[in-house]
């Protein structure tokens, strides 16, 4: 309404106004400029940081690369060996295993304590602080946290709880059959809070109105939460299992520093995988070539979101 | 782009809005500056790389060491002590930007990547003052496939194991005089409490069982050549896998052994690099440790110089000793403006004068470990006999990695292969190591070097 009544309007002053010099080519185009010269310095700053070096990725994706050499041109080869390998197919399988465990735990858990913390009391904006405080926490500080508490033998401080309880000790990231959950869990815990603050701020958006009236009619808390809460917050859904997506599939850093790949490659990730065949076997253009699927993936996921999203509106 | 490396920060981000702005304007040029035949000038100054932590003690003698050299030379070299854990990357980003460091002090095992990305300029052994002062064994580490010389011996060292000498005793045991005993040992440290806290918390061997840069390769070498068996051998012209030989899969099913049955490892060896292993021996949780003699000093300020010995690898099955051996060359890095510096620079480091610098005898800052000149004694040097335990080691049974022209892919290959047997214990290792082997031929044969 606003943009039609402001169009209306300009003819108006355009009438009380004096007449202007002319030349509104140039106006119009400084003013088409203008934006754009704000712009520049950061879209300069993206082109040299950002496309250049993706644009390069390609490339490199398709040669053999000896920086001080040359490259040479190999076609598909890298693509071939990086497809081809069970490294990349377990890499890409426990990517998804990994992203999916991260993303329903923390929604879940987020959702729960959101649903807990709802509130304006005093005593909830503190305890919500110190809940959110692993998201603040650098990944690489968390990580190496982690590593200690996990460690596999009675000593260990959560092996100490398990035996508190009669269970363990648990071998944790030690063993190929635990180290992928002990990781997911790292996930939940720090991405959790995340999901729980997005969550608290579309419960402040559902309307009150529909609860009183639910109680009204006699829903009990469960059937609230299913029909009023949860059908309120599908934006956030929609948000959360975006961005999780795109999170879950660039996992790196608490990989990499909790087992890094290992044991066993049972915790081999798309990027780790990516960083050994790029920086510890040297083979850059299939390094290239892995992050060039990687990237196809994301804008596939990406693109798949929007239109998804335009759809539903 | 050298120097902004260097530059303080904010200098630093304006010269590189500065450099993007100018940049834009040339889009369509891109980055090729192919630089072949670099213009020679005798004075220029010398940009001098080393993996040590910037600010460390071996930083401090690398610096000494490049100061004597200008002293001595008159040529200006400019330490750049560039981090243990991201030196590979940062020398690959420089390698992308066309614009290397003149010398770099690295591993003898980045040799084979080196050559094969043509970073270094070979060597001609015999044009190199004092050549025939050096070891051997140390020019072999210097060798590229070819049989042409790639760098210049600096610094070399051998494995051997540190045994907790007050828990050796606390249990009676000898000295271990085989691998079979060896292992003995470990077991005796794991079950029979030898600090004797009445808690089940020691490991008798203490091993870096993770894939990181090769780690458990590196560890495993020792054991897998005692007993026998290799990880390639040579066959006509090139190499060929043995890990999957009756000897290796052997050795390898011990070491399964000792991960699985016996659990004489430290728990969470098989991620653990060394990092982890260092703190495990020095805080009393584990009795035997297989490193290098860098770690005396640190081990006898923390746990305490008369609580452990020094024992060199004993024989296993294959009867006779064998010991890792290793050690760092000054690479001299192509496309430099100073190449007659840089052979300079070689000859001071591998000198007599050079090598005493690096014992580091006044500040702990080790940067040789044990020398590469044999008119040097670093054991009378440094007035500890331990160290001769390594440099006899290193001179009687030290081996060095085989030359393939890229050995450090196949250790990082065959690291993943053993962290399979010994993460999975219900693996079949003959199985396992033929598939190893497997792959190991692949990458052979991708090197070129099959046989």
């Amino acid at each position: 309404m606003t943009a039609t009544e402001a169009r209306a309007s300009s003819p108006k002053t355009r009438v009380r106004r004096p007449a202007r010099p002319a030349a509104p080519v140039w106006s119009r185009l400084r003013r088409g400029a203008t934006p754009w010269l704000f712009l520049a310095p950061a879209l300069l700053l993206f082109l040299y940081f950002k496309f250049i070096p993706m644009a390069q990725a390609v490339r490199m994706s398709f040669e053999e690369v000896r920086p001080f050499l040359g490259n040479t041109y190999v076609g598909g080869e890298n693509y071939a060996e990086i497809a081809g390998s069970s490294d990349f197919g377990a890499a890409v399988w426990h990517t998804v295993v990994l992203a999916v465990a991260t993303t329903a735990g923390s929604i879940v858990l987020g959702l729960a304590l959101a649903l807990l913390l709802e509130g304006q009391t005093r005593a909830l904006w503190f305890v919500r602080s110190a809940i959110f405080l692993p998201v603040v926490t650098a990944m690489a500080v968390v990580a190496e946290v982690w590593r200690v508490m996990y460690y596999p033998a009675e000593g260990g401080a959560l092996n100490s709880v398990l035996g508190v309880l009669g269970l363990g000790p648990s071998e944790f990231l030690n063993s190929p059959d635990s180290s992928l959950a002990s990781i997911a869990f790292v996930g939940i815990w720090r991405g959790a809070p995340y999901d729980m603050m997005i969550f608290l701020a579309g419960l402040a958006g559902v309307d009150r109105v529909l609860y009183e009236a639910s109680a009204v009619d006699g829903a009990s808390r469960w059937r609230r939460i299913w029909h009023v809460t949860l059908p309120g917050l599908r934006p956030v859904f929609a948000i959360l299992l975006t961005l999780a997506a795109i999170r879950g599939l660039r996992v790196f850093t608490e990989v990499f520093l909790l087992t890094n790949g290992g044991p066993d490659g049972s915790t081999e990730v798309l990027l780790t995988l990516t960083y050994k065949l790029g920086l510890e076997r040297n083979e850059l253009g299939v390094a290239a070539a892995g992050t060039v699927l990687l990237f196809l993936v994301l804008l596939v996921l990406t693109v798949v979101s929007r239109l998804r999203r335009r759809e539903v509106r | 782009m050298s120097n902004q490396l260097r530059t303080p920060v904010r200098r630093r981000r304006l010269g590189a809005l500065a450099a993007v702005v100018v940049a834009a304007a040339v889009t369509a040029t891109g980055c090729s500056s192919g630089s072949s035949g670099q213009q020679q000038d005798e004075s220029a100054p010398l940009e001098v790389w080393i993996r040590q932590d910037a600010g460390s003690p071996a930083a401090e003698s690398a610096e000494a060491l490049t100061k004597a050299f200008t002293e001595k030379s008159g040529i200006e070299a400019k330490l750049v002590a560039v981090g243990v854990n991201d030196f590979e990357t940062k020398l690959q980003q420089r390698t992308a930007q066309k614009d290397l460091p003149d010398i770099v002090i690295n591993d003898t095992g980045q040799l084979g990547n080196l050559v094969t990305q043509g970073l270094v300029r070979e060597v001609d052994r015999e044009g190199v003052a004092g050549s025939g002062d050096l070891a051997d064994r140390a020019w072999e580490a210097a060798q590229g496939y070819d049989g042409k010389y790639y760098g210049v011996p600096f610094n070399s060292q051998a494995f051997a194991f540190l045994i907790r000498k007050d828990w050796r005793e606390a249990v009676g045991a000898e000295v271990p005089s085989s691998w079979d005993e060896l292992i003995q040992l470990a077991v005796t440290f794991t079950n029979e409490d030898p600090d004797g806290n009445g808690k089940n918390d020691t490991a008798g061997m203490v091993v870096p069982g993770g894939t990181t840069r090769g780690y458990l390769t590196w560890w495993f070498a020792t054991m897998l050549w005692s007993e026998g068996g290799d990880f390639v051998r040579k066959d006509g012209d090139g190499f060929v896998a043995a890990v999957d030989d009756p000897a290796s899969v052997k050795a390898v099913e011990k070491l399964q052994a000792m991960f699985c049955d016996s659990k004489v490892v430290q728990p969470g060896a098989s991620t653990a690099d060394s990092a982890t292993t260092h703190t495990v021996f020095e805080s009393g949780k584990g009795g035997i440790y297989l490193t290098g003699p860098y770690m005396l000093p640190r081990f006898d300020g923390s746990l305490g110089k008369e609580k452990y010995e020094v024992v060199a690898a004993p024989p296993g099955a294959g009867g006779e000793a064998a010991a890792l051996a290793e050690g760092e060359n000054v690479y001299l890095m192509a496309g430099s403006a100073n190449e007659k510096g840089q052979q300079a620079f070689a000859e001071f480091a591998a000198s007599p004068a050079g090598q005493k610098i690096g014992l580091g005898l006044d500040n702990g800052g080790i940067i040789v470990r044990l020398p590469v000149n044999t008119t040097v004694d670093g054991a009378a040097e440094r007035k500890d006999p331990r160290w001769d335990v390594f440099q006899k080691v290193y001179d009687e049974h030290g081996r060095n990695a085989p030359a393939l022209p890229n050995w450090a892919t196949v250790r990082q290959i065959s690291a993943e292969g053993l962290n399979g047997v010994v993460s999975e214990c219900s693996r079949d290792v003959a199985g396992a190591m033929g598939e190893l082997a497997d792959e190991i031929d692949a990458e052979l044969e991708k090197q070129g070097a099959a046989g």
